[in-house]
């Protein structure tokens, strides 16, 4: 008899679904969408190494390097955030937003390589152009 | 019975004009009430007729041979058949002539069963095959203890006719054979904790599975008429008639709604049972008091 007053109580407390746009609530250390700041970054590509997705790619050249991020290949495991040690990443306390598109949610930065000196000093930002659903023009693994 | 109250009662009120939308409704009863007790939304009021509507506008692959014709066949003999067994029910009062005794009501929601076993078969799908050998069984477990206490209800009271027993008021042994019939409805409408035949996680809805477009839509057509006859007949005979003939009307409807509800209470409560634990559930549990039923009912005729 106990499934029935279960059964009861769920009928009172009403439904839990969420209806659109509402979302639920989010726990302490939920891990969103990983966030990029380009201020930040050095370049170092670590965190493309680390994610086993492969939604991080990176590609670059003398002076410049290309970051870029598709949440609809990431698994939100949050290794890219643990290894990026210029702080430069980190994770959305929030649930990823809905998208009708594949790619809406894509982020492709393209960035000019901070010379030595200013890495040091934890760097103004060069440039930082966002663009979004722009694949990067080659891979260079 | 006049041919027009016979053509009324087959095609309008219970026949097709009821049936058809009740079918639907009833569906949509048993999934609401489901998912409510599981604190979901569940589907919208018109769901059934708008899958309905989307099933018959797809296409059927196409199938060869004797097997395909078959497999054409078995869900309109179903629908048609559960669709008679609906117009049969003695909602409204007839006046002589063709009435529809319990037999034939019995043979006619018995065929849909029989083409879902037919249809798995035909498909030639293995999960078909295990949904059809399930629904064998459980046909053989449940039709026992169905039969037997259909038989005892119409021992007790003198007559298999239907209009007859419907007007007769309801006795204790009837009570007992309603009870049984009772018992085996969520074998016969395949829900949980005896949906064996058609599940999905399972076998993949079973005899079903090699069915789309316009013959998956009878094939669920002809489960939500088997609803409205099921919960019919225990609507009619729990139900005392009335002598007004809408007010018995309305009687019916609110009857078969609360039993649906209450099969859907079951439904949500209970999870699936095995094969050989459904069939020692009928054969051992129930069938005791399908005996008792009919032995009873054996004994008071004997006696008077």
């Amino acid at each position: 008899m106990n499934i029935l007053s279960m059964l009861w109580s769920n009928l009172r407390r009403g439904v839990i679904t969420f209806r659109y746009p509402a979302r639920p609530a989010v726990s302490e250390g939920y891990r969103g969408l990983v966030c990029f700041n380009p201020e930040l970054c050095t370049g170092c590509a670590i965190c493309r190494f680390r994610c086993t997705a492969r939604a991080i790619t990176f590609s670059s050249a003398k002076n410049e390097f290309t970051w870029s991020y598709d949440p609809g290949q990431c698994t939100f495991c949050g290794r890219c955030v643990e290894g990026c040690k210029a702080h430069a990443l980190s994770q959305a306390r929030a649930c990823p937003p809905v998208y009708l598109h594949i790619g809406d949610l894509k982020r492709v930065y393209a960035l000019n390589r901070k010379p030595p000196a200013a890495r040091s000093s934890a760097a103004s930002p060069i440039a930082a152009g966002v663009q979004s659903a722009a694949p990067p023009d080659g891979d260079s693994h | 019975m006049n041919l027009t109250t016979a053509l009324a009662r087959m095609l309008i009120f219970p026949g097709l004009l009821f049936a058809v939308p009740a079918a639907w409704f009833f569906l949509w009863v048993e999934r609401k009430a489901v998912a409510l007790m599981q604190q979901r939304i569940g589907p919208p009021f018109m769901q059934p007729f708008f899958d309905f509507i989307k099933l018959l506008g797809k296409t059927t692959p196409m199938r060869s041979g004797a097997g395909g014709l078959l497999m054409r066949a078995w869900p309109l003999i179903a629908v048609s058949a559960a669709a008679g067994a609906v117009g049969l029910l003695p909602v409204l009062p007839s006046s002589g002539g063709f009435e529809g005794d319990l037999i034939l009501l019995l043979a006619l929601m018995e065929v849909p069963s029989i083409c879902v076993i037919a249809a798995g078969f035909s498909s030639r799908s293995i999960f078909a095959e295990i949904g059809s050998a399930r629904e064998a069984v459980l046909t053989v477990s449940y039709n026992i203890v169905f039969l037997l206490a259909i038989v005892s209800i119409a021992a007790a009271q003198h007559t298999f006719r239907l209009e007859s027993l419907a007007q007769l008021p309801a006795t204790p042994l009837r009570w007992l054979g309603v009870l049984a019939v009772l018992v085996c409805l969520p074998a016969k409408l395949h829900i949980n904790p005896f949906s064996l035949p058609n599940a999905e996680q399972e076998i993949y809805s079973g005899p079903m599975i090699e069915y789309a477009g316009p013959e998956l839509a009878l094939w669920e057509l002809s489960h939500g008429l088997e609803w409205v006859a099921a919960t019919g007949l225990v609507a009619t005979l729990s139900v005392p008639h009335l002598k007004d003939p809408w007010l018995n009307a309305l009687v019916f409807i609110a009857c078969s709604c609360a039993i649906v509800l209450l099969l859907s209470v079951l439904a949500a409560a209970t999870a699936r049972l095995a094969v050989d634990t459904t069939a020692r559930f009928y054969w051992q549990c129930t069938l005791l008091f399908a005996v008792l039923a009919i032995s009873s009912t054996l004994l008071m005729r004997l006696r008077t």
